[in-house]
C-alpha cells in the first residue's frame, strides 16, 4: 500500500514523522478504520433513530478529553519540531492545537453544560464552531502535505526554533480567538446550521456535512499522493474518521443527542486520540532502542578498550624480556672487560647473547604482527559448523582425557560466515581448552555446548558452554587480561588475544553464566551474504 | 631441608667478601636468568640459578645462599609466593624482587614484614647490584 520511494534506506530516520510505516503499522491503520466504519455503522444501522436523553455532563466529558489529547498530540508534535525542524511538523502541530483551543468556547457556548444556554454564544455558536473545527482541520493537514517535501533548505537553524514555535502558538491562538469571538457575537460569515437547541436545519447535508467530506477528502488526496511516513498514514487515518463521522452525524435522525450522534462523538474522540498513541508508542520504542543502543555501544567501547590495551600490554610483554636480557647481559659485559685483567672471553659471551635476543625480541614482534594483520585478502567464506568440527576433532584428545560430554549440534540453517578461518579456528580451539581446563577440576556433570546460530540479521553468534565452576564477577575483568594469560607455550592463545582477533572481525567476544552451572562464551563474527530480516 | 655449611649470622655478612656470597636467581625466562646469572658473576657473586620458585625450593641449597633475586609475575608460583616460602625456612634471608608490571603490585598479596626491593624491567645493571649489595648489608664501595 504505501511505499517509500523518496528516502534511501541510510536516511531514514528514527522519528515518527520520517520513518517508512511498516506492514503491520499499515494492516493497524487499515484495521482501525474498517473498525470504526462497522462498529459506527453497526451501532448507528439498527439504533441510529433513537433520541436518547441529552446527558449534557457527557458532552463536557467527551470535549474535556478531546481537549486534553489534542493538547498533548500538539506537545509532542511541537517537540517532534524542535527535534526534526521540518515546517511541516509545526504546521500539523499548530493544527491540532487548533482543534484543541475551539473545544474552549465550543464548551462554553454548548447549551446545557455550563449553563442552561451557554455561558456565551447563541444558537448557532457551537455548530460554526463544529464547522470551523472540523473543516479547519483538513486545511492544516493541506498545509502539512506541502509543506512536507521542502527539503534541508527550509528547514529552520537550532536558534530559529523557539521563535518558530512560540510564533506558531501564536498565530494559531489568536486566529482561534478570532474565530471564536466571530462565532460567539454570531457574526461569522456562515450559514445557519440549528433550527433550534437540539435539532439541525435540513440543510445541513449541504452546509456542513459536504463541505467537511469535501476538505478532508481534498487533504487525504493531497497526504495520499505525498505519503512517506508513520505519520502520514496515521493522519490519513484521522481523516477517513472524519469523514466517516458525517453521516450518521445527520442520518437517520438529524439532531443533537441521537445514538447516532453519541456514536459520533465517541468516534471523534477515538480518531483524537490516534496519533498521540502512535506517537506515545513510538517513543516508548525508540526509548527501548535508544537503552540497548548505548548499552551494546558501551560494551563495544569498553571491548575495544581491553583489546587496544591487550594488544599493547601484550606487545610491551613480549618486547620487554628480551631487552630486559639485553641491558644485563650489556651491564656484565661491560664490567667483565672493567677487570684487571679484563675478561674478554666472558665478554664476547655477553656480545653474543645480546645478538641473539635482539634477533629473537624481532621474530616476536614480527609474530605479534602476524598475528593481528588483517589482510582481507585472507579472509574466505567458510561454514561455521565445519569450523566446529574441525575444533572439536584437534581438541578430541583432550575431551576424551577428562571424560566430557560434547553437545554440539549443527545449525543446519546457518548462513555462511566471512573470516579469517585460521584465527577464528584458534578462537574457538582457545574457547574449548578453557572450558575443558574449567572442567577438569570439578566433579560430574561435565558438558561442553558448542552451539552456533544467526543473530541480530547480519551475523553469527558460536557459542562454547561449560559446566565448570564459573567466572566471579570479580574475577570478570581479570578474565580478559593479557597478565593472566601466559602460558608456557602450548596452544593457549589468551582471551585477551581471542578478543582481539574477533573485535578486528568487526565482532564481540563476550562471555555469562551458564544455565545451572558453569559459563558461556559467546562471539559473533559477520555472516556473508546478509541473513534476510524476518519479515 | 638440609644445611649445606653453616651460614654466618647476618650481622656478619657485612665483612665477608662478596666472592664467598651465593646469591640465588629466580625467572622463568631463560634469557633473562642467563643474564642474571652473568651480571652477578661479573661482579663476583656465585650464583644458583632457577628457572622457577619450585625448583629453588627442591634445590636443597636454600641455606648456602645469602640473597634472593626473583621475578614477581611467573606462572604457578609468584615472586612473593616464593618469598614467603623461603622465609618459612630461612627467615630475614634478604630478598630483591624484579617485576615488568609495577602498577600491578599492590593488588598482589604481601605477606607480612618488610617489603624488599622491587625493580623493573628493563632496570640498569649498577641498580640491581648496589641492591644487592644493600640487601646483604655490604655498603657500597
Amino acid at each position: 500500500m504505501l511505499n517509500a520511494p523518496f528516502a534511501a534506506p541510510e536516511d531514514q530516520g528514527f522519528v515518527l514523522s520520517d520513518m517508512p510505516p511498516s506492514r503491520a503499522q499499515k494492516q493497524l491503520a487499515l484495521g482501525i478504520v474498517l473498525g470504526l466504519m462497522s462498529a459506527l455503522y453497526l451501532v448507528v444501522g439498527p439504533f441510529g433513530g433513537m433520541q436518547l436523553g441529552a446527558i449534557h455532563s457527557f458532552v463536557a466529558v467527551y470535549t474535556t478529553a478531546m481537549f486534553v489529547t489534542d493538547t498533548i498530540t500538539a506537545i509532542l508534535l511541537f517537540a517532534q519540531f524542535s527535534i526534526l525542524r521540518s515546517r511541516a511538523i509545526l504546521v500539523i502541530a499548530s493544527g491540532y492545537l487548533f482543534t484543541a483551543l475551539l473545544i474552549i468556547p465550543y464548551v462554553l457556548a454548548f447549551p446545557g453544560v455550563l449553563a442552561p444556554d451557554g455561558v456565551v454564544g447563541g444558537l448557532q455558536t457551537t455548530a460554526h464552531l463544529y464547522l470551523l473545527w472540523h473543516g479547519g482541520f483538513p486545511l492544516f493537514v493541506i498545509g502539512y502535505a506541502f509543506s512536507k517535501d521542502e527539503g534541508s533548505s527550509r528547514r529552520y537553524s537550532r536558534s530559529e526554533v523557539r521563535t518558530a514555535i512560540a510564533r506558531s502558538i501564536g498565530w494559531t491562538a489568536a486566529g482561534a480567538a478570532v474565530l471564536a469571538f466571530l462565532c460567539i457575537r454570531g457574526i461569522a460569515p456562515l450559514p445557519r446550521i440549528m433550527a433550534n437547541r437540539s435539532a439541525f436545519v435540513p440543510e445541513w447535508p449541504y452546509v456542513v456535512g459536504t463541505p467537511i467530506v469535501l476538505l478532508c477528502a481534498i487533504a487525504l488526496g493531497v497526504l495520499w499522493v505525498r505519503r512517506r511516513s508513520v505519520l502520514d498514514l496515521f493522519l490519513m487515518v484521522v481523516l477517513c474518521a472524519y469523514i466517516i463521522e458525517v453521516p450518521p452525524h445527520y442520518y437517520p435522525f438529524p439532531a443533537r443527542f441521537s445514538t447516532g450522534w453519541y456514536a459520533v462523538r465517541v468516534t471523534s474522540l477515538i480518531s483524537s486520540s490516534i496519533v498521540l498513541t502512535v506517537l506515545l508508542y513510538e517513543i516508548t520504542a525508540l526509548y527501548g532502542a535508544l537503552l540497548a543502543a548505548v548499552l551494546h555501544q558501551r560494551r563495544e567501547r569498553q571491548a575495544r578498550l581491553m583489546t587496544g590495551d591487550a594488544v599493547a600490554a601484550s606487545v610491551a610483554h613480549e618486547v620487554r624480556q628480551p631487552l630486559t636480557a639485553m641491558v644485563t647481559t650489556a651491564d656484565a659485559g661491560l664490567r667483565f672487560l672493567d677487570r684487571t685483567p679484563p675478561n674478554v672471553d666472558r665478554a664476547m659471551h655477553a656480545l653474543r647473547n645480546i645478538v641473539a635476543d635482539g634477533h629473537r625480541a624481532g621474530a616476536v614482534v614480527a609474530n605479534i604482527r602476524a598475528n593481528f594483520r588483517t589482510d582481507h585478502q585472507e579472509r574466505v567464506a567458510f561454514d561455521v559448523n565445519e569450523l566446529v568440527q574441525e575444533a572439536l576433532a584437534l581438541g578430541r584428545d583432550d575431551l576424551r582425557m577428562h571424560g566430557i560430554v560434547v553437545r554440539a549440534e549443527p545449525n543446519r540453517q546457518l548462513p555462511e560466515v566471512t573470516g579469517n578461518r585460521v584465527q577464528l579456528q584458534q578462537v574457538l580451539l582457545n574457547l574449548i581448552i578453557n572450558a575443558v581446563d574449567a572442567m577438569a577440576m570439578r566433579g560430574e556433570p561435565r558438558v561442553l555446548t558448542v552451539r552456533s546460530e544467526a543473530y541480530e540479521a547480519d551475523r553469527v553468534r558460536v557459542s562454547v558452554g561449560d559446566t565448570g565452576a564459573g567466572i566471579r564477577s570479580e574475577h570478570a575483568e581479570r578474565v580478559f587480561n593479557p597478565l593472566f594469560t601466559t602460558k608456557p607455550g602450548g596452544m593457549g592463545l589468551g582471551l585477551s588475544i581471542c578478543r582481539a582477533i574477533i573485535e578486528a572481525h568487526g565482532g564481540l567476544l563476550w562471555f555469562e553464566a551458564n544455565s545451572s552451572m558453569g559459563t558461556v562464551f559467546h562471539f559473533t563474527v559477520r555472516a556473508s551474504p546478509p541473513v534476510p530480516a524476518a519479515v | 631441608m638440609e644445611h649445606g655449611r653453616t651460614v654466618p649470622p647476618i650481622r656478619d655478612l657485612m665483612t665477608v667478601p662478596r666472592s664467598c656470597h651465593t646469591v640465588a636467581v629466580v625467572d622463568d625466562d631463560p634469557a633473562i636468568l642467563r643474564s642474571l646469572e652473568a651480571l652477578l658473576e661479573s661482579a663476583d657473586y656465585a650464583v644458583h640459578a632457577c628457572l622457577s620458585g619450585p625448583a629453588l625450593l627442591q634445590s636443597g641449597r636454600l641455606g648456602d645462599i645469602s640473597c634472593v633475586i626473583s621475578d614477581v609475575d611467573m606462572p604457578g608460583m609468584d615472586g612473593f609466593e616464593l618469598l614467603r616460602l623461603i622465609h618459612e625456612a630461612r627467615p630475614g634471608l634478604p630478598a630483591v624482587l624484579i617485576t615488568g608490571y609495577p602498577e600491578t603490585l599492590p593488588r598482589l598479596a604481601h605477606p607480612g614484614g618488610g617489603t624488599p626491593p622491587v625493580l623493573t624491567k628493563p632496570f640498569d645493571g649498577r641498580d640491581l647490584l648496589a641492591a644487592v649489595e644493600r640487601a646483604l648489608g655490604n655498603p657500597r664501595t
